[in-house]
């Protein structure tokens, strides 16, 4: 089941590669052993590959998988409130149905529910739907990621901090909030007085005040190209792609790593080599931190 | 060049119980003298072998989703503030990976076992480990739920199953087997779990937990491993499962075994009403079978996240305590469940819980053979070892934690039965000199010459849980890395891994099988060694007769 999302065209290797076509042991046809769902707010690409396919009313999907749980759990769900979603009672229960009974539920949802009204309330609701689910059968969760290697920096983040984004070290270790550590509350809030910018175009993506923010501040830009954020930048430094040409690990979606193995020769250095030649510049200024700031006696 | 002078020495490997003599240390190993160099004045304190943790989960896929989880409990933690000599942390519930290095050096251990290490994810787990500083690593690939092995298996062709091991833990640069509710995993893809030990796993014909840890059992030996099978049994956590644990550990006999946080195995009762102790039961056993190590998996009362690759288990917590849940299914090879959890000394099975894991480590009367973990973070986070270590050597102290317990809980355990106090020549055996021979590391745990230079000097201290909590000085491969609760140096430590040899063509068996079944390509899946710092390849075949004449 997909829910918000489009991998027909934005994730073209999902189909072929892990979750619908592939035939495996218990799955031995393939494609015709499952059935595909897809809820969106409009007809995508997507469509042609699904079995059955939802279309709620845009804005609505944390009501739809509210009705869903309560069904799920024979709640009473008035013909109003089914209606607002744009669906109807048979193929809500038909639906169920068929997940209840499935041998094995996997649920991959896209930033058409995590990004739109509700946010991380729809994807809280989705999540508890899977877990739910698991009083009838075997049923998971997954989101789907934008592009680049968004998991892995999520997947290091949580190993080195606990946090996987929206984090301050200003204290001199991690504390974590969203919507005030976030890089764009940062840059709006004009809460930076330098920015580096690795493999990202905040320019191209941010509000006006978060981007007008970068223009006045030394902005730093590591990218294989020159991006929005590289004209409004101090410094552009030209990097080796990474995966094509510089070697590194990409996590995929479900946070298992893969090792990329250049596939041409690049002229430009790789991320890794140009931070640590800017790391190495560091060490040898003085520390301005004290030796054990966890002793720091009473500065009055 | 470091000498230790007039310490009181605790060195079990060596016989050496409580005698004041000095230690030397040239480079990162332990020599009979020195000349010259650092002095450090003992008199007064305690001197161990650095601690060893046979049992915990510090790196890799399960415990990162752990972190993201429990944000919470991170925010009201201790903080590791960055310094010109380390860097920034958080420890609590799941300590961040620099953090881990910090706390286990802290209180004195030296080397980690991670327990739970899916093939898969082993290029991550490496990841992780590599940032742990301090400390020496190695980690065990999670075998007893793994499609390809289990159809081996089903099909009783041993001999390329032993091969087939052999080249998962080249692929996964593991130390190590482990089996993980031997089938259960693999039914909780189906929703469902393997409780009996003879009946068919789910999704197989004639396969049974029982033929797996069985076979699992004979390669390890076979293929001579230093550590044998690691041992997660079939019911973990459930009232009555006593009878389960028996009948594996009759399965077992005539093969080693280390049984994993025996104390979730030892229950009675057919209820959670009327769940009880059955450790001396168990322990009775233990005791008439020489085969077999175990850890103790203990649990102190407090908020910790629960996390293991028994995900049917994992399904039933989260059902009892409505609290947040995360399963992870890893393709063919296993899955794991998390779920934060409070034991709270006012429910009777969390009380009976505690009971169990100090029961056990008092009950099994063999030092060599029991060690000290709390499955960690399981049963308690590691960072707490000193608290157990005070219930172990003070029955005063256990009977005042008992006085706070429901007046039920007294007919459902034997722990007020129990006078028997640990010397401290018996803590240095369970924290530090049995688990290294338990693991096969013949550096560690042992004082004598020529051994790793991994030493930790206590304060005598009439507060157990303080003395152990807060070592005077903590020397990692010789070097001072904790100097009164400062942390002065974060040295690299090594990993450690086998690498059995196998038949080539098990290859070419693998390859058409794993493109058949995996979303990964073959080539992509082993983990080169280049990926891990300072990697170190220990034998096989030589550590068994060790443990034999133990």
């Amino acid at each position: 089941m997909y829910w918000g999302g489009n991998p027909a065209e934005c994730h073209p290797r999902h189909f072929t590669k892990y979750a619908l076509m592939p035939k495996s042991k218990f799955l031995p046809r393939g494609r015709k052993d499952r059935t595909m769902v897809l809820v969106d707010i409009r007809e995508t690409k997507s469509v042609n590959a699904s079995d059955i396919f939802l279309q709620v009313r845009p804005g609505k999907d944390f009501e739809l998988i509210t009705i869903l749980r309560a069904l799920l759990k024979e709640q009473h769900v008035g013909d109003a409130q089914i209606a607002e979603t744009g669906l109807t009672r048979d193929v809500l229960v038909d639906l169920l149905e068929r997940m209840k009974v499935a041998k094995f539920g996997a649920i991959f949802f896209g930033m058409g529910l995590s990004m739109t009204r509700g946010k991380h309330m729809n994807s809280a609701a989705l999540l508890t739907l899977a877990a739910e689910l698991n009083a009838f059968t075997k049923f998971v969760a997954m989101p789907m990621r934008g592009h680049g290697n968004v998991t892995g920096a999520d997947v290091i983040m949580r190993w080195q901090t606990g946090y996987p984004f929206g984090i301050s070290f200003n204290r001199g270790y991690s504390r974590y909030n969203p919507g005030e550590f976030s890089t764009v509350d940062v840059l709006v809030r004009g809460d930076t007085d330098c920015a580096f910018i690795i493999g990202a175009d905040p320019g191209a993506t941010m509000p006006q005040p978060a981007i007008d923010h970068l223009r006045r501040i030394p902005t730093i830009v590591l990218d294989p190209h020159v991006t929005h954020t590289s004209r409004l930048a101090k410094v552009h430094i030209t990097t080796a792609p990474a995966g094509i040409a510089a070697p590194g690990t990409a996590y995929r979606m479900d946070e298992i790593p893969l090792p990329l193995r250049p596939a041409i020769d690049s002229p430009y250095p790789s991320d890794e080599q140009v931070i640590r030649r800017i790391r190495a510049l560091i060490d040898q200024k003085p520390d301005w931190m004290s030796k054990s700031p966890q002793r720091v006696l009473s500065q009055v | 060049m470091l000498r230790i002078r007039g310490g009181k020495v605790f060195d079990p490997a060596n016989g050496i119980n409580g005698e004041i003599r000095d230690i030397c240390i040239d480079g990162d190993r332990i020599v009979a003298d020195v000349n010259g160099g650092k002095d450090i004045d003992a008199t007064g304190m305690i001197v161990f072998p650095g601690g060893v943790d046979v049992h915990t989960h510090v790196a890799g896929g399960a415990i990162n989703f752990a972190r993201a989880m429990t944000p919470e409990d991170h925010r009201r933690t201790q903080a590791f503030m960055r310094s010109q000599s380390r860097r920034s942390g958080l420890g609590g519930m799941a300590p961040t990976t620099f953090a881990t290095g910090y706390l286990y050096a802290g209180m004195g251990f030296t080397t980690v076992n991670e327990a739970a290490v899916p093939v898969l994810s082993a290029r991550h787990t490496h990841e992780e480990l590599n940032d742990v500083p301090i400390v020496d690593k190695s980690c065990l690939v999670l075998m007893a739920n793994n499609e390809i092995m289990m159809n081996l298996m089903e099909a009783g062709d041993f001999e390329r199953a032993k091969h087939v091991v052999a080249w998962y833990l080249n692929a996964a640069k593991a130390y190590g087997i482990k089996a993980v509710n031997p089938g259960g995993v693999a039914a909780w893809k189906w929703g469902k779990d393997a409780k009996e030990l003879s009946s068919p796993i789910a999704g197989f014909n004639s396969l049974t937990p029982g033929d797996i840890i069985q076979q699992l059992s004979r390669i390890v030996d076979e293929l001579k491993l230093p550590h044998p099978l690691h041992l997660h049994c079939n019911n973990l956590g459930a009232p009555g499962n006593i009878s389960t644990t028996l009948e594996t550990m009759k399965h077992l006999e005539g093969n080693r075994v280390h049984m994993a946080h025996l104390q979730y195995h030892a229950y009675g009762g057919d209820g959670w009403d009327t769940m009880c102790s059955e450790s001396a039961q168990l322990a009775e056993y233990f005791n008439a079978h020489p085969h077999m190590t175990c850890d103790a998996g203990a649990v102190l009362f407090g908020d910790t996240v629960t996390i293991t690759a028994d995900g049917p288990w994992q399904h039933l917590l989260y059902k009892l305590t409505g609290r947040k849940w995360g399963n992870l299914d890893v393709e063919n090879e296993t899955g794991c469940g998390i779920v934060p959890y409070t034991y709270k000394p006012s429910n009777l099975v969390n009380a009976v819980q505690w009971a169990v894991g100090l029961e056990l480590l008092l009950l099994i009367n063999d030092p060599w053979r029991v060690f000290l973990t709390t499955d960690h973070p399981n049963g308690a986070c590691f960072w707490r070892y000193p608290e157990i270590i005070q219930l172990l050597m003070s029955a005063e102290f256990r009977n005042e934690c008992m006085a706070k317990l429901p007046a039920k809980i007294k007919s459902r355990i034997t722990l007020p039965e129990i006078n028997r106090e640990y010397t401290l020549y018996e803590i240095a055996t369970i924290i530090s000199a049995g688990p290294a021979r338990a693991l096969g590391h013949r550096q560690k745990g042992n004082l004598g010459v020529g051994k790793d230079a991994d030493v930790v000097i206590y304060n005598e201290d009439h507060d157990i849980a303080r003395m152990f909590g807060h070592p005077r000085y903590v020397i990692k491969a010789g070097e001072i890395v904790i100097d009164d609760g400062d942390i002065r140096e974060t040295p690299q430590g090594r990993e450690f891994m086998v690498q059995p040899a196998f038949d080539p063509a098990t290859e070419e068996f693998l390859q058409p099988l794993f493109e058949d079944c995996y979303t990964m390509s073959f080539e992509n899946y082993p983990v080169e060694l280049e990926r891990i710092e300072n990697p170190e390849v220990q034998e096989c075949g030589k550590v068994s007769s060790d443990l034999e004449q133990s």
